[in-house]
């Protein structure tokens, strides 16, 4: 239980020091499905929802 | 005897059961969040060339290889493991699951083979659900079948910090390989390091789970002659199963998957999103909240083998029903008071022709919405404010009221594509505007960011993760009979994961957006978790103590 233990500790320390350094460039949101998976984000449009791929922008409404 | 058993210490052995099909288990969880991290990079290398038409086909089939294919992964991979044995079906599964990555990560992109890059990285995509349909059955049956009686929460639960692990572990690589050779040259090809990999991974998963055994019980039931012939007509094709099958996905698997999401993942979405948090802060917080949550799912899965495995996870999602508003209000509070503030103080009212507004529910995100009504409702609920809906005479175009400023929207139905972007931008700088000399803050103001509640209410809520994941392998391995159990127990688990889960944040931002406050959105974990308290605690049995071997 003790080596479980430290290598917890290990792991999560190191984890939080890739977290703290990455960070804009860490997307931590999981799965990606639908739009998400296939839209670059310079190509997806302003509306902020883009995890919940609920909101297709209505900038790209009339296309 | 069931005490001297429940008692002793684990074996040699078992821990090598425990450790072999976990970390296999973090591994497939870490070839599969790779993805998720870096799809902003994949869409660029295999997406950005495609027309409209195409997009949306690969939007939804990219929909389709992350929800709908999971639980039919559990179904081919759960019949397998009934009939030729669990080592060899999760043996597969990894397989499966670790050779796709690795093609990924040597695809050329869609600049080098046009359209098949798209179509191979789908099917690839596809490839990997199915194998994590099947990966987890595999490994919980597997576990537990080793487990003494009066263990089986202890040892499964090491199964249910994998998916915490493999996203954490996903992370690490994808920094450290940034890290080493720079941005640059990572948007360019580095980003197929992490996919490459994992082929490590998959050699050392593979080397260790073929030295394993075969789980005692399939084997005893393999040399009787008594393993299931049909395990799909079994498990499904008779009402005796197919009702715990309805129950154990209903009364348990729902809930737990609404409440996983919540704590995991929509807690970071609604921190960026609504509250307007920076990323790297929100990820520091989740980050640390995960952390100190991990160790709960074991304390407990082992809980659960002292009081059962039922009243956990009903009295998780209790909690869940009974403190989502106010936890989710005092996050507001704590780290955005600005936005609270502005939230009570400002009144906000949409005014619209209610036959011009839509559910917005879009899990794909291919569908457009183009009315003024939908379109003033999208800015809004994207800037997280909460308004009162009017009813407009038929055929008004919508309109914003902030404070005594009124905003006239726009259809967007019919226009061309540079004019639409044109209002567009034009409408949304108007309401943001107002917005801000309203007091609606557009960024969280990091001086007022209270980080000590902030990571205590989001560990609340991991905890309320682990109260539900703790158990629930031991709970759905004890619900079925071995001949059966693979595929009886994957099913309810990948419907329950994949559908109920996986819709969360789609299905929420569509309630806010149709409702008009930002915290509605948790209505949808709360019916969820509230239907499952309700069918859990009515119908569905505790089963610590049920001798999983008894209809063998």
């Amino acid at each position: 239980m003790l080596k479980i233990f430290v290598g917890f500790v290990i792991f999560a320390a190191l984890a939080m020091f890739v977290i703290m350094k990455g960070g804009d460039s860490l997307d931590m949101s999981g799965e990606k499905h639908g739009a998400d998976a296939v839209h670059a984000p310079a190509e997806a449009a302003s509306v902020a929802a883009s995890t919940a791929s609920g909101a297709s922008a209505d900038a790209s409404a009339a296309k | 005897m069931a005490t001297i058993e429940a008692n002793r210490p684990m074996s040699a052995e078992e821990k090598k059961v425990i450790f072999a099909s976990s970390l296999g288990t973090v591994f497939e969880w870490y070839d599969f969040y790779l993805y998720g991290s870096l799809a902003a990079i994949i869409a660029k290398q295999f997406f950005s060339g495609l027309d409209e038409g195409s997009a949306f086909i690969f939007a939804l089939l990219a929909f389709a290889a992350g929800f709908i294919v999971r639980p039919f992964g559990a179904i081919i991979f759960g019949r397998l493991g009934d009939m030729i044995g669990r080592k060899y079906t999760f043996l597969v599964t990894i397989l499966i699951m670790g050779v796709s990555t690795f093609i990924v990560g040597v695809l050329p992109n869609y600049a080098s083979i046009g359209v098949a890059a798209p179509v191979i990285l789908i099917c690839l995509r596809l490839l990997q659900g199915l194998a994590l349909g099947g990966e987890y059955g595999g490994a919980a049956t597997y576990v537990a079948e080793h487990a003494p009686a009066g263990q089986r929460g202890a040892y499964t639960s090491w199964i249910q910090t994998t998916a915490t692990l493999g996203l954490f572990l996903s992370l690490m690589v994808i920094l450290g390989t940034r890290t080493a050779i720079g941005e640059e040259a990572f948007a360019d090809w580095g980003w197929r390091v992490p996919f490459l990999v994992s082929v490590i991974m998959l050699v050392i998963s593979v080397y260790i789970r073929l030295s394993m055994n075969e789980s005692p019980a399939f084997v005893k039931m393999k040399a009787e002659g008594k393993t299931s012939k049909a395990p799909l007509t079994e498990a499904f094709g008779q009402w005796k199963n197919m009702k715990i099958v309805i129950l154990a996905l209903f009364g348990l698997v729902a809930g737990q998957a609404v409440v996983w999401y919540s704590g995991q993942f929509y807690a970071l979405f609604f921190l960026t999103q609504a509250l307007k948090v920076d990323g790297p802060t929100a990820n520091i917080m989740v980050a640390l909240s995960l952390i100190i949550g991990t160790p709960f799912f074991v304390i407990f899965g082992t809980l659960s083998d002292k009081i059962g495995r039922k009243p956990l996870i009903m009295l998780g999602c209790l909690l869940a029903v009974l403190t989502y508003f106010p936890v989710f209000e005092a996050l507001t509070k704590a780290a955005n008071p600005d936005l609270y503030a502005a939230q009570q103080k400002n009144k906000v009212i949409v005014t619209s022709d209610p036959a011009e507004c839509s559910f917005q529910f879009n899990p794909t995100g291919t569908l457009k919405f183009t009315s003024s009504c939908d379109i003033a409702k999208q800015v809004l609920a994207s800037s997280s404010v909460s308004y009162d809906n009017v009813v407009g005479a038929p055929g008004t175009t919508a309109s914003i009221k902030i404070g005594e400023t009124e905003i006239t929207g726009y259809s967007a139905k019919g226009l061309p594509a540079d004019e639409a972007k044109a209002k567009s931008a034009e409408f949304r700088k108007a309401v943001a505007e107002t917005l801000k000399a309203a007091g609606y803050p557009a960024k969280a103001d990091m001086a007022k960011f209270d980080k000590v509640t902030v990571v205590i209410i989001l560990t609340y809520l991991v905890i309320l993760v682990t109260m539900v994941y703790g158990p629930i392998a031991a709970m759905l391995v004890e619900l079925f009979p071995t001949r059966i159990r693979y595929t009886s127990m994957s099913l309810p688990y990948h419907i329950g994961n994949g559908w109920f889960g996986g819709l969360m944040p789609t299905t929420a931002f569509a309630i806010v957006a149709q409702t008009g406050n930002m915290y509605n959105g948790l209505w949808y974990p709360i019916i969820i978790a509230g239907m499952t308290f309700v069918i859990g605690m009515i119908f569905v049995r505790e089963t610590k103590d049920v001798d999983i071997y008894a209809d063998d």
